[in-house]
């Protein structure tokens, strides 16, 4: 097992050179430069050829990209051209935002998937399949940014109960840090339990056809215990496989929901860097984003053993 | 069962949790009186005055921070810091008389040793102050000394006249050259906080989230009005805290919701709803900035003045500002703001619609039909929405304007390689004519990103900053304005438009030319 994490783990290292190589080359193909957005339209070549030098961009890209990849073997991702802060303690801090958002709203969102598909599956192609079936259909067709704005609304402007704008870190309130999170957790959480309805149930209905399943019932095993004991588990592996790809993309960032609820998160982060061309935060969160994407798969790959004992970590 | 009974009793505990998290938050939403929450569209890059800087964060540092002389409403330069000044007749020594009593945000009285001190670093190239090239010789003026020769009288000496140096030295985006403490950097020379003498000090800045700022106990107003950033300066509330808010729905809902006070940069396209609310105020003002379109006089197409004339007869200005800004803005061909003392009667003349007499330009040129590109972006709507009025407007005289939509960073690219036909694009406001102009004239082959190459328009331009006679301003600037009619190197439409909403709560606030708002004066009804 220790092998096989390690293994891995080295796996990774390849494909963040590759990530780091292309982030690299591809954020300055794009037109545009920090130094000229900073100056905005009274740009004078003479100064865009001074802040240009003082940001490093002066240097041949090889050059750049050695001075950069150097640091980066070091723990260090350098420092935004923006606001001259360290990528690296400013990805945490964002990452802090987005990963309790999307790790609370991916467990919501399981709470509701996980029973709904499976209560779907077993009334399968009754009206109660149908109603979930149309249901998870208009949750996951719902662009985020419209629901999040609808909650907003509903909740924050007409109804008053939660706040609209800010953000305060739980670890200074518990309570009112989550008053600022519970929109966009329940936004994320609704669309998400959309997708993962519909695989639960697909899984569920595929199981629920195999023969130790009516071996089960023919045991006389009661319905409940079918449901739970013999086909979730089997039919919840798929569902683990989605939920790493998942946790995987939203961890990257929810840059539209981080917009709209104004959470200082790691996707706002990417989306501002990128529009300020500031390099070095755009390949520090891309960087860190592949690296989140891989440990996470891992980690589902890991779990697969325990729901399924035919399935080794080797 | 036991697994039901765990999530049943997790989702429990985060129903309850959500419940008194609301709860919580309606109570901490109520107002405090004396906190202004203003929104802004993006964090600041740094709180260092006219260092690492851009509009938003020149609107804060403002606040914060004061120069020896400060720009009135009027456009004209006043002392601040200064009790007053005098310009020597060699027009090269300015010499600056400081008000007493004047405390840092440190409890530090101000001397002519911290303004000298304060000046030197900003024009030490190793601060990378913004307006550096102003001062060193390489724009208007370059600055050969700075003395203290008492505590109370700072000298300023310049190799050669300038006289737009005190205009720069108020410029919000040098920062109002505001003077700091030394304390505000460390021993190194690196940037640590503002200790300026400014009404407001600053408190806490989270990055990404909100900025605050505290009133300074010990701020001494000048006896004067305010006017512009100049005049009797006042902090009426205790905090101000700017609210970093990028998505302007959002914002919206803040501000109706309560969770803002005030938002300082309403879309036009929002207005008529805002408006519609009966506890919420709108603010609209007209600012030096120059919106319009640009044309690349390098391009095998539109170098050929026929074509850019044809196009500007045949896009109706009126139509298309009315369309642009829903009517808030008045057209104006003139490079020169509308509300400058030096716009008059010929700075109202422009381009007259014509169909017919594009058509015969367009004949006579030879033009052919071929797709002419305009590039626009979406993060400023009013370009976008600039270029597809041009185009509709363009195709009744049969001229095929394609809309290239790109993103802000992009189109600025190509507007400073001076890679495009057409361009929607806007210009932020300048202080005086001169630098509206010589933003825009220039020779394209060593200054790509300039709009109009006309050596004679540049002698122009260049007489007028060296020229401080009004009279003879006002002929080089009407000159100006005449030949820009006839070389059409871009079409100025309007000028910008800023819109304010706040909540009735709010009181004191006042819009003015400049876009970026001011919170002293403004107090919180309780």
């Amino acid at each position: 097992m220790i092998r096989y994490i390690i293994r891995r783990l080295l796996m990774t290292l390849p494909t963040l050179f590759l990530v780091g190589v292309s982030v690299f080359a591809l954020i300055r193909l794009i037109p545009g430069d920090p130094a000229q957005l900073m100056l905005g339209d009274s740009v004078d070549p003479g100064e865009l050829v001074e802040v240009r030098r003082q940001m490093g961009l002066d240097q041949p890209i090889h050059i750049q990209f050695f001075e950069w990849a150097s640091k980066v073997l070091q723990g260090d991702l350098g420092v935004s051209l923006s606001d001259g802060q360290a990528v690296l303690p400013l990805l945490v801090e964002r990452f802090q935002v987005s990963g309790v958002v999307v790790l609370i709203a991916v467990m919501a969102a399981l709470m509701i998937a996980v029973p709904a598909g499976l209560f779907a599956a077993h009334k399968q192609n009754r009206a109660a399949d149908i109603s979930i079936v149309a249901l998870s259909t208009v949750l996951l067709s719902i662009p985020s940014f419209w629901l999040g704005l609808i909650l907003l609304l509903t909740f924050g402007l007409a109804l008053g109960w939660l706040p609209v704008v800010g953000y305060v870190p739980l670890s200074t309130s518990f309570l009112i840090g989550m008053s600022f999170l519970v929109l966009p957790i329940a936004t994320l959480a609704v669309i998400e339990a959309g997708v993962l309805t519909r695989m639960m149930r697909a899984s569920a209905i595929e199981v629920q056809r195999l023969e130790y399943v009516t071996h089960a019932r023919a045991k006389g095993a009661s319905e409940w215990r079918v449901l739970t004991r013999h086909i979730l588990p089997n039919a919840f592996a798929p569902t683990l496989t989605l939920v790493g790809l998942i946790l995987g993309n939203l961890l990257g960032g929810i840059a539209v929901l981080e917009t709209v609820f104004t959470l200082p998160g790691l996707g706002r982060l990417l989306v501002d860097a990128i529009f300020a061309r500031d390099y070095p935060v755009v390949q520090g969160c891309l960087l860190f984003t592949a690296l989140i994407y891989v440990l996470v798969n891992l980690l589902v790959d890991l779990c697969y053993p325990l729901l399924d004992p035919r399935v080794t970590a080797e | 069962m036991q697994t039901l009974r765990h999530i049943a009793s997790t989702v429990g505990i985060l129903l309850l949790c959500c419940l008194g998290a609301a709860m919580l938050a309606t109570s901490a939403s109520a107002a405090e009186p004396t906190q202004l929450r203003a929104r802004l569209l993006s964090d600041i890059r740094s709180t260092d005055p006219g260092v690492n800087r851009d509009g938003t964060t020149d609107s804060v540092v403002m606040h914060i921070v004061e120069g020896l002389v400060a720009l009135a409403e009027d456009t004209s330069i006043v002392p601040m810091l200064a009790a007053s000044y005098d310009i020597a007749k060699d027009g090269v020594t300015y010499t600056f008389r400081l008000r007493r009593g004047i405390h840092f945000h440190n409890g530090a009285l101000l001397t002519a040793g911290d303004v000298a001190w304060a000046l030197k670093r900003y024009f030490d190239p190793a601060t990378k102050w913004r307006c550096l090239p102003e001062v060193d010789g390489r724009g208007q003026a370059k600055v050969v000394a700075v003395e203290a020769p008492n505590a109370e009288t700072v000298v300023i000496r310049l190799e050669r006249p300038a006289p737009l140096f005190l205009t720069m030295l108020s410029r919000p985006d040098c920062g109002g050259t505001g003077i700091i403490h030394r304390s505000s950097v460390g021993a190194d020379g690196s940037w640590k906080a503002p200790i300026g003498t400014g009404p407001y000090k600053l408190g806490e800045w989270k990055r990404g989230q909100y900025l605050e700022l505290k009133r300074f106990d010990k701020y001494q107003a000048r006896s004067e009005p305010a006017s512009g950033y100049a005049g009797g300066k006042k902090a009426e509330v205790d905090t101000i805290r700017f609210l970093v808010v990028p998505d302007s729905a959002s914002a919206k809902a803040a501000l109706l919701g309560g969770s803002v006070d005030i938002l300082p940069d309403v879309n036009e396209s929002e207005l008529a709803d805002i408006q519609s609310k009966s506890n919420i105020k709108v603010d609209i003002s007209t600012t030096p900035g120059i919106s319009g379109i640009l044309f690349n006089t390098r391009d095998p197409v539109m170098r050929d003045v026929r074509i850019r004339r044809a196009i500007a007869l045949a896009i109706d200005g009126k139509e298309l500002v009315s369309g642009t800004t829903n009517d808030l803005a008045k057209l104006n061909n003139s490079a020169m703001p509308s509300i400058s003392p030096f716009y008059t009667e010929v700075q109202r003349t422009g381009f007259v619609p014509n169909i017919a007499e594009a058509k015969r330009l367009l004949k006579e040129a030879g033009y052919n039909g071929r797709p002419i590109k305009i590039l626009a972006n979406k993060r400023y709507g009013t370009m976008y929405d600039t270029a597809l009025i041009a185009q509709g407007l363009a195709a009744y005289a049969g001229i095929r304007l394609e809309v290239e939509v790109l993103d802000w960073a992009t189109q600025l690219d190509r507007y400073t390689r001076g890679n495009y036909q057409m361009m929607a694009f806007a210009y932020t406001s300048r202080l005086d004519p001169s630098l509206v102009y010589d933003m825009l004239v220039g020779p394209k082959a060593i200054q790509t990103q300039k709009v109009w190459d006309n050596p004679e328009a540049q002698a122009l331009v260049a007489e007028s900053m060296r020229e401080t006679d009004k009279v003879k301003r006002q002929r080089i600037f009407d000159e100006l304005h005449r030949r820009m009619l006839q070389d059409v190197p871009l079409i100025v439409y309007w000028n910008g438009i800023q819109i304010t909403a706040y909540h009735k709560r709010v009181v004191g606030f006042r819009q003015w030319p400049m876009e970026h708002p001011r919170y002293w004066l403004v107090r919180m009804k309780p």
